[in-house]
């Protein structure tokens, strides 16, 4: 008899691979033996070379970090949310444990013993496939995770040597089909077919002989050369092309090419007198390249729903993760970022025009904010507007109809890939935002002419745009109003001038952080309102009172500006410099922990970080003279 | 409080002299256990339905756990109660002696965790006395006084739910004594590890 809680366990339980392969009943036996553990935040639970626990475990609530020490650097493996497995290394290993799980926030996870699961395991193959593969799953093969939820736990230290493609490490079949060279070709083709897979591997003595691909099977056999009913070795071909463990994707191209074959077959020491370890298909290289930024953009361009930009989405994270942690420029990464959230935007739009059919009248969607800017590396709020050509006044109605609907769906589509929607409501699907050109003119020529008046916010987000979709002139006839009206305006600048630098301190008096002192962020550093909003917000005003057009980036804006305006060139390029670090920092925590990264957790830092950290929010203070000086704020402090 | 001189040649039931035989060799773990009774009167009330369940070594050890319901005919008929929905699920039934019982065999010396659970106490001693037995040695650990603790609010009180809510607990669809057993482990773990005792 099992009592309620060991029921709703198994329910729990149920609904995730590997226990989803098991019966009721065997579900309830297992959560009758379950352990339940409560973890609570930065707690370990097992680190690197403890013992082997009589267990392995299932986050039922929570996130569990899985973290490796390479190179005298904690390097995040993998995160394991509720459902996933994870410390399954006493199936298999008998040594320590090589890998630390923390529980990034309070978790509580369900510790199954080994001995009752064991023998389900035994029972079915389907269960031992299934930890075997995720416990020496490539943790870069995001496609399978992604499907499995595969926690991988096996750390080959080669793998992780991600940089570019030239030093990328493949995955590939592990188990091959190995048979004698006395099979019939006929049982042969049948094993190809049953495993699904394209080629077998012909043995001797447990050392490659020769190798049979669809090919040879299809101009052997199929043509009617070789019957099937003969022994595989009359199709064969050999010697086969072997390669050691560690070959890089552009190796094996080369190889490829070189031989001018479609197969390799991997071995331990990549002669042809050594165990078969694998065999790499020309497939497998086209995988191992999914996740570079140009096959990212044709996915996107392929997607056909927010499901599969969503996909698309994660495996930016993966570039923009990997190359953090590579040190590659963070203006590149930006670039490279900003580019394919503009595609994911623009397919967003494509398929709600798809959707509704096509647009009555000219229109153009704009980005604003930090996408506005390019900036925009983790997801945080989607901020838009959409600008449509005048009409009639007896049109008037049913064309913003038409438009407030495509924004709709857009925002809807965009909202699915985890952009969430702005808490201002700043976006086009808001009937306040989406408007004809000429009421468009009005507002922005009010904003300028009456600034304060209620704007609080407004001019942060509305004056950094991009076009994501549309019609080119749109955009330009607003800069053109933008521009037009700022000459000269001095009550605009000093109005964002003011708003620029009262933003709350970094640091306090003692050069300390100013902390939040309460809510749900207690005790942790505001870095977008404290550092990176006064220096994006400095950057917009001089910008546009100097009248430079066409540059957005926040970085760029002061490079430009360090040319045109030679006396404070050296305060500019410092605040470059800060902007980068601060952003830098900011997209790391937001990795970390799977947010916006608004809020950084000092206690986490290194103390060289913390100085780093610091030093970035130094130039902020001569920015403010500089402001303070070119602008009269007086008038709305 | 002359408990033990009215009691000094008493021939205690069986299953009671092994329970205080248990308190030679304490265990170290601890049990989670609700009570749910008909009220708060000790003569009056009785016990409806008790849930319980194991915790050692820092781990809730869902499999080992206690649950009875008491079909309480006499009350519920004095005090014109249907008790027709409780006849008919499926939890296990016991008369009171024979849960009462099981149940002290299953604590055993373990220290008890609950929520009020003086009340509970209260009118399972009373049970307890009626079959000739003493009252429960037990110690016990209130989670609301736990939480008092850590928030240094003494003189404040707070429900079972507010404490699951603080702590992001799903508590709000539990209605057997299990799964109130069960918030209470729960509970009782994080509020151990917080206060810093073990």
């Amino acid at each position: 008899m099992s009592n309620i809680i060991v029921q709703q366990v198994a329910v729990f339980l149920k609904d995730f691979l590997p226990f989803s392969y098991l019966p009721d009943e065997s579900l309830e036996k297992i959560a009758n033996s379950i352990r339940v553990l409560n973890l609570n935040k930065n707690k370990t639970l097992f680190k690197i070379n403890d013992s082997l626990h009589d267990c392995f475990y299932v986050v039922a609530s929570g996130v569990i970090h899985l973290t490796v020490i390479s190179d005298a650097e904690e390097t995040l493996l993998n995160k394991c949310y509720a459902g996933d497995v994870f410390g399954l290394r006493p199936f298999f290993a008998k040594n320590n444990y090589q890998m630390t799980a923390k529980a990034r926030e309070e978790s509580i996870v369900y510790a199954i013993p080994i001995t009752t699961f064991k023998p389900f395991v035994a029972q079915n193959s389907d269960i031992l496939d299934f930890l075997l593969e995720s416990f020496t799953t490539n943790t870069k093969s995001g496609s399978l995770m992604e499907q499995h939820g595969l926690i991988s736990e096996n750390i080959d230290l080669q793998e992780k040597q991600f940089d570019a493609l030239y030093f990328q490490s493949l995955s590939y079949t592990k188990k091959p089909i190995v048979i004698p060279h006395s099979t019939i070709i006929k049982d042969a083709a049948q094993l190809v077919t049953n495993d699904l897979q394209d080629c077998v591997l012909i043995t001797e003595n447990g050392t490659p002989k020769g190798i049979a691909t669809d090919k040879d099977f299809r101009s052997k056999v199929a043509t009617g050369k070789v019957a099937f009913s003969n022994t595989i070795d009359k199709i064969m071909v050999a010697p086969v092309i072997t390669v050691s463990e560690s070959i890089s994707v552009a190796e094996a191209q080369l190889i490829m090419l070189k031989h001018d074959v479609t197969h390799l077959c991997v071995t331990s020491d990549g002669t042809d007198q050594s165990e078969i370890k694998g065999i790499i298909s020309e497939h497998d290289l086209v995988v191992a390249q999914a996740n570079n930024p140009g096959v990212l953009l044709k996915e996107i361009k392929r997607a056909q729903n927010g499901k599969e930009l969503k996909l698309v989405r994660n495996k930016l994270d993966e570039i923009i993760q990997t190359s953090l942690n590579k040190n590659i420029p963070l203006t590149h990464i930006n670039s490279i970022a900003g580019e394919i959230t503009l595609a994911l935007i623009r397919r967003s739009i494509e398929l709600a025009i798809l959707d509704l059919g096509s647009p009555p009248v000219p229109f153009a969607w704009l980005c604003i904010g930090s996408q506005g800017r390019k900036e925009q590396l983790l997801l945080t709020d989607q901020d838009s507007i959409l600008i449509f050509d005048d009409v009639t006044t007896d049109r008037y109605r049913d064309v913003r109809d038409y438009f407030l609907k495509l924004a709709k769906k857009a925002t809807n589509t965009l909202e699915k890939v985890g952009y969430p929607i702005c808490q201002q409501g700043h976006i086009a699907g808001n009937m306040l935002w989406c408007k004809s050109l000429t009421d468009w003119t009005k507002q922005y020529v009010n904003w300028m002419k009456n600034p304060g008046e209620k704007s609080n916010e407004i001019s942060s987000v509305f004056f950094d745009y991009e076009i994501a979709f549309g019609d080119q002139k749109i955009e330009d006839s607003i800069t053109d109003i933008v521009f037009n009206s700022s000459s000269n305006n001095q009550l605009f600048f000093d109005y964002l001038g003011n708003d620029a630098i009262k933003k709350p301190a970094p640091l306090n008096f003692f050069k300390k952080f100013n902390l939040e002192e309460d809510g749900e962020f207690k005790g942790k550093f505001d870095i977008k309102t404290r550092a990176l909003m006064p220096l994006i917000d400095s950057a917009r005003l001089l910008v546009l009172s100097m009248g430079i057009r066409g540059i957005n980036s926040t970085y760029l804006r002061y490079k430009q500006l360090a040319m045109l305006d030679a006396k404070f060139s050296e305060v500019y390029l410092n605040c470059a410099e800060a902007f980068l670090v601060l952003s830098k920092f900011r997209a790391l925590e937001g990795i970390k922990n799977d947010d916006n990264g608004q809020y950084i957790n000092l206690d986490e830092l290194s103390k060289p970080d913390k100085e780093r950290l610091k030093n970035a929010l130094m130039p902020m203070r001569d920015l403010e003279e500089v402001i303070k000086g070119k602008f009269q704020l007086t008038q709305f402090s | 409080m002359l408990d033990w001189l009215k009691n000094i040649n008493k021939e205690y039931p069986e299953f009671w002299k092994a329970y205080l035989g248990k308190f030679e060799h304490k265990e170290p773990k601890y049990i989670a256990i609700h009570i749910k009774t008909t009220g708060f009167n000790v003569k009056k009330d009785v016990i409806l339905s008790i849930g319980a369940l194991t915790i050692a070594e820092d781990a809730v050890y869902i499999g080992q756990g206690y649950e009875v319901t008491i079909p309480q005919y006499r009350f519920l008929h004095d005090n014109g109660l249907s008790n027709d929905f409780v006849m008919e699920s499926e939890q296990t039934k016991l008369s009171e002696s024979q849960a009462i019982e099981k149940c002290v065999d299953f604590i055993g010396s373990a220290t008890l965790v609950g929520y009020r659970l003086h009340n509970g106490l209260d009118i399972l001693n009373e049970a307890l006395e009626k079959m000739g037995c003493g009252r429960l040695k037990n110690e016990a650990i209130d989670i609301e006084i736990m939480y008092q603790k850590l928030n240094e609010t003494m003189d404040k009180k707070y429900s079972l739910a507010d404490i699951c809510q603080a702590y992001k607990l799903n508590h709000e669809e539990s209605n057997t004594t299990t799964e109130y057993a069960y918030s209470i482990a729960l509970l009782f773990l994080k509020l151990k590890t917080r206060l810093g005792f073990k």
